[in-house]
């Protein structure tokens, strides 16, 4: 039985003489929520792209579900939502996630079922019919959640998606993750949000300058200090990682 | 099998709805019914050679708009999901680069063709309205080829996509493609005429470059001359065929090597 979703070991990422990823182990558990953290250019989205096959490491291997995810099968298990992406503006959300059932091999009747229900989980019924192109930020990020829920993932992978969420949409989306991983599903996310990553994560792993200066429970981090997570992570940054 | 072909499936309809939601392409038509009818059904003076005249320029307009609508649409096939960060979520689903590859094609093909198919179908009719034949064999290999050559565009601009920025490679093809069109029979005659490095450039040109004259049955069409043989005709299907598979097989290789 696989226990490990996914698993980077010794992974590295070069672009020229910019090494965006730097000997990097990290995995993830099964029914685990882990936060990413990072200051800007840390490396995190470059390690959720090669976690999700869009990019290949220089050296190292990336297992996801036991296999490589740079084959298309593999992706199957998984649900990816982008920072920030303006899905096709001249659809409504219906037919978005129409499309991305059908590029899922997702057969109609499964499509509309899990349509209606996730459009209500993200609130978007009202707005179901209206085009993309008209929703708020906020509206964007409810359908790409509602995108990478879609073929009922078991593992959610998120680049920072409290990125442009008012408080309100972000009590609910955080709400709806924490309903998610109730449900055992295995949660990765980057994040700059420090109080939501406290609230949600299990575990955190921090990234500098490429590579993973602490990975293990926020309790731990929190309790060493016995401050807040914003200030710890200030610490670990400065020190470049935890005693 | 039947996933991938659910996959492309959806690619294809992502691109027929992209296609039928833009203002810009019902303004095109609505140009082309203006500028097209009454160029097709004018008859001056009753004289038949200038109605042919006409006919031949109304022909000349549809391909004109078939290669910028085949343009358009190829160049802008990828360039639209990178600029929106579609293609992550996108490539994030089982889905391979080479079905993306395909299903995106296809659906810009068909997309193309539709509009291509309402062309063809007004200029039918005001060729009926004025007591023509229209549904003849002639008739049937010029849609045919048309199409192909339509085929043959989207694969250029997709590939050209993926090698240049997109107004480059449409502005690139878009003198191309016309060069071809009217020059590109004249190639051989002209490299008899010069030499060195210049006749080498220009048997080099004449045998890479895209022969959109091959596709052109205006004259036969407008002039009632019947059809190609059925050799010349196969000939032509399969040049296209081959040349948009090798432009496909290098926006493959392309995209495979694209950072993203």
């Amino acid at each position: 039985m696989e226990d490990k979703v996914f698993e980077l070991d010794g992974v590295s990422r070069t672009f020229g003489a910019l090494k965006a990823v730097d000997n990097l182990t990290l995995s993830l558990g099964k029914g685990e929520v882990t936060g990413f953290l990072g200051t800007n250019g840390a490396g995190k989205t470059t390690t959720i792209k090669m976690l999700i096959g869009l990019l290949r490491p220089t050296a190292g291997t990336v297992r996801l579900f036991g296999g490589d995810p740079a084959d298309a099968a593999t992706r199957v298990r998984i649900g990816y939502m982008p920072e920030m992406a303006y899905y096709y503006p001249y659809l409504n959300v219906r037919e978005l996630l129409a499309f991305y059932g059908g590029v899922c091999g997702m057969d109609k009747q499964t499509v509309r079922t899990r349509t209606d229900k996730l459009l209500e989980e993200v609130e978007l019924v009202e707005a179901a019919k209206r085009p993309l192109k008209t929703y708020s930020k906020g509206m964007l990020q409810r359908a790409g959640i509602a995108q990478a829920l879609l073929n009922d993932p078991d593992l959610l992978i998120l680049d920072e998606p409290f990125t442009g969420l008012d408080p309100l949409a972000r009590i609910h989306f955080r709400k709806l993750l924490m309903k998610l991983r109730d449900q055992g599903k295995s949660i990765f996310f980057s994040s700059h949000e420090l109080g939501e990553t406290e609230l949600l994560c299990d575990n955190v792993a921090i990234m500098k300058n490429g590579r993973c200066i602490y990975h293990g429970p926020v309790d731990r981090l929190a309790g060493d200090g016995g401050g807040n997570l914003e200030r710890l992570f200030l610490d670990v940054l400065e020190k470049g990682g935890v005693a | 099998m039947r996933g991938c072909m659910r996959r492309i499936g959806a690619l294809v309809k992502l691109s027929l709805l992209e296609l039928w939601r833009r203002n810009d392409m019902f303004a095109l038509l609505v140009l082309s019914l203006v500028l097209l009818v009454p160029l097709s059904m004018a008859r001056p003076f009753g004289a038949s050679g200038a109605t042919r005249y006409f006919d031949e320029a109304a022909l000349l307009l549809m391909w004109g708009y078939s290669l910028f609508i085949s343009l358009g649409i190829g160049g802008r096939l990828f360039t639209s999901e990178f600029a929106n960060r579609t293609v992550y979520p996108l490539l994030a689903k089982p889905v391979s680069r080479g079905e993306l590859l395909v299903g995106k094609y296809l659906g810009a093909v068909v997309a193309s063709w539709s509009a291509l198919a309402f062309f063809y179908v007004l200029w039918a009719i005001s060729s009926v309205l004025r007591g023509g034949e229209c549904l003849t064999f002639c008739f049937f290999q010029a849609v045919v080829l048309h199409a192909l050559f339509v085929a043959l565009a989207v694969a250029a601009a997709l590939a050209g996509s993926f090698l240049l920025t997109p107004s480059a490679s449409t502005t690139l093809l878009a003198i191309l493609f016309p060069a071809m069109f009217f020059f590109g029979r004249r190639l051989p005659d002209y490299a008899e005429n010069v030499s060195g490095v210049l006749r080498g450039l220009v048997n080099v040109v004449y045998w890479l470059a895209p022969h959109a004259e091959f596709f052109d049955m205006r004259q036969r069409l407008v002039h009632g001359w019947g059809g190609v043989e059925a050799g010349v005709f196969l000939a032509v299907v399969g040049y296209a065929i081959f040349y948009s598979g090798a432009l496909l097989l290098g926006a493959r290789l392309l995209f495979n090597r694209k950072r993203l």
